[in-house]
């Protein structure tokens, strides 16, 4: 037991951490030239482990292409430097006023090592666009998606019936929650092109839907991380009854509220069935009222883009008024609005829309470090101005 | 934290959940947004409720249909026409606007019967039988071409619509919007058709 908290409280294993954690930053941000920002953290920061291999795109890869480089995951160095600073504190160090100022500074870097581990699990970004003079109550995500069996049919409220895009492979069969129907998984392709094209839809598995009616067929393609490309996949479902087959849709994110819905009928029940961008709705409205977007003047080169915003809550108490711009996002209800882009010709706003729960931690934990560095400098420095006024 | 970390860590699962009522603005699919961005380029976003593609091919076919001339009816907006709508009116009314679109595609698009339903789905009604349909349409002339005249009555909006085959495309002109301003606006609609030419085909 003494062996094993030796190992994990030595200081030979923090240089070895901090070594593999340069190597781990480096790779990365080589890779991240390739397979953009969103990837190469999954791939890099939020694993265990993770293989670099020499990409395709270097120069000399016939002969270099074979090397593949393992290495620890963001996941395992940083949980690993958790534990061995923890450690080191339980093993080795003992409190004193004169490193009150050490203990200040590893108090912070704990706390900024938990942050991070937070932020991985509970923080989510979705970005939501709001017409000049329209109003929005739902964010989407750029990169995940969901099934949705959508029921109208109540005149007061509309029933989401949402399957995460994780579960869609094919051959997998799925219970609709709160149903009594099943979504057959047909094919899933994670990223396709829609066609025009009446020979290709008849030979598809879809019978039933836009498919059919307007002759749409897929056409598969390779999923791209390129941050300037919008990833649009397709599926091909079959709805299951208890008592039979209600047809086999063929479902797109490029098929979305512009078309005619798809609706599936089971029995009296009507359901609209579409692929689309997982979306979170919220207890508000946010009305864009103004959206400005200001250039030097003589130029096009922009120097202030905002958005005048009402929000409208379900709780009319907590309706606000903002004006949203750069590095002036609007806090509301535990969510971050920020001005993130815009489109339609100035008529349209989009926010990144940020709930992160512990956003102030890090803020506290660099404070801590600095505290603790100008206390550990601080004292030495007087007891050196003493010893020199001696 | 080991218990944050497994529970973040769980498999996402279908689930359930109630939203307001929505209402579907159903048209023919537009282009997608064009994003600007104050720094470097970003992937296109979504608009709300609209962020979709024109279907390949969709722009270059409403761009090779040709140009349409019509004279704009007095009162009535005309809107910026952008991506494969050749045209956009807008009436208002006592109880609410009406849309005036003009779109084509070439052949026939599916069909009379799929197109006639789709609009009929738009507005909330059943879809109609072939048999069905001859009840509310009828034989019109436009720019000395047959088409059909469709007239479709729900509440709370009503369409009023022209078909129009015309050199290998089907033309769509359709006035969409609260039920009264459509009533109100019919026989102008009408005397819109009449004005229609189509640009280099003249007769």
């Amino acid at each position: 037991m003494g062996t094993i908290f030796n190992f994990f409280s030595s200081l030979k294993l923090t240089v070895w951490l901090l070594a593999f954690s340069m190597a781990l930053i480096f790779f990365g941000t080589l890779d991240q030239v390739h397979y953009g920002i969103w990837h190469t953290q999954k791939l890099y920061f939020e694993s265990f482990l993770v293989v670099w291999q020499y990409p395709v795109q270097a120069p000399a890869y016939d002969v270099l292409g074979w090397i593949r480089i393992p290495m620890p995951g963001g996941y395992l160095l940083g949980g690993l430097l958790l534990v061995n600073l923890l450690a080191a504190h339980i093993t080795r160090f003992k409190f004193s006023w004169k490193k009150s100022g050490i203990f200040l500074v590893h108090f912070g870097l704990i706390l900024l090592l938990i942050s991070e581990l937070l932020t991985d699990i509970v923080a989510r970004e979705s970005q939501m666009a709001v017409d000049e003079g329209g109003r929005n109550n739902y964010s989407q995500t750029l990169r995940e998606y969901e099934l949705v069996l959508i029921d109208r049919t109540n005149p007061d409220y509309d029933q989401v019936h949402s399957i995460p895009a994780e579960l869609l492979k094919s051959g997998k069969v799925i219970d609709v929650p709160e149903t009594d129907l099943k979504v057959r998984v047909v094919r899933y392709h994670p990223n396709a092109d829609i066609t025009r094209d009446e020979e290709r839809a008849r030979q598809s598995p879809a019978d039933s839907g836009a498919s059919q009616r307007m002759g749409i067929a897929v056409v598969p393609k390779a999923v791209t991380y390129d941050e300037k490309t919008v990833v649009t996949p397709a599926g091909f479902f079959e709805v299951i009854s208890a008592e039979s087959s209600l047809g086999t849709w063929l479902t797109s994110t490029i098929i979305d509220d512009r078309f005619p819905p798809q609706m599936v009928t089971a029995g009296e029940q009507e359901y609209e069935i579409a692929l689309r961008d997982k979306r979170f709705y919220h207890p508000f409205e946010v009305e864009l009222i103004d959206f400005k977007h200001d250039k030097y003047p003589g130029t096009e080169i922009p120097f202030n883009y905002s958005s005048e915003v009402m929000v409208h809550h379900n709780d009319s108490t907590k309706n606000q008024k903002a004006l949203i711009y750069m590095n002036h996002p609007l806090r509301y209800e535990g969510l971050t609005f920020y001005q993130a882009s815009f489109a339609n010709d100035d008529k349209t706003s989009i926010f990144q829309v940020v709930r992160n729960p512990g956003w102030l931690l890090p803020y506290i934990s660099v404070l801590l470090m600095g505290l603790g560095m100008c206390v550990q400098f601080g004292m030495h420095f007087f007891k050196f101005l003493g010893k020199r006024s001696h | 934290m080991l218990g944050v970390f497994l529970t973040g860590c769980d498999r996402p699962e279908p689930f359930a959940y109630r939203i307001p009522k929505e209402s579907r603005d159903v048209s023919v699919p537009g282009p997608v947004a064009t994003t600007n961005t104050p720094a470097e380029a970003k992937a296109p976003a979504p608009t709300s409720g609209s962020g979709m593609q024109v279907l390949p091919g969709m722009q270059e076919a409403a761009d090779e249909a040709g140009t349409i001339l019509y004279t704009t009816p007095t009162d009535w907006t005309e809107l910026p026409a952008s991506g494969i709508r050749k045209a956009y009116l807008q009436v208002s009314g006592e109880n609410g606007t009406a849309d005036l679109t003009i779109t084509a595609f070439p052949g026939d698009v599916g069909g009379v019967l799929a197109n006639i339903n789709r609009w009929r789905g738009q507005i909330g009604l059943e879809p109609a039988t072939a048999d069905q349909v001859a009840s509310f349409t009828e034989q019109i002339n436009i720019f000395q071409h047959g088409g059909l005249y469709v007239e479709i009555d729900g509440a709370p909006d009503s369409i009023r619509a022209a078909i129009l085959p015309f050199h290998g495309y089907t033309w769509f002109i359709k006035l969409q919007g609260a039920s009264s301003t459509v009533f109100e606006n019919e026989i102008i609609f009408k005397e819109f058709l009449d004005t229609i030419e189509m640009e280099g085909h003249a007769h």
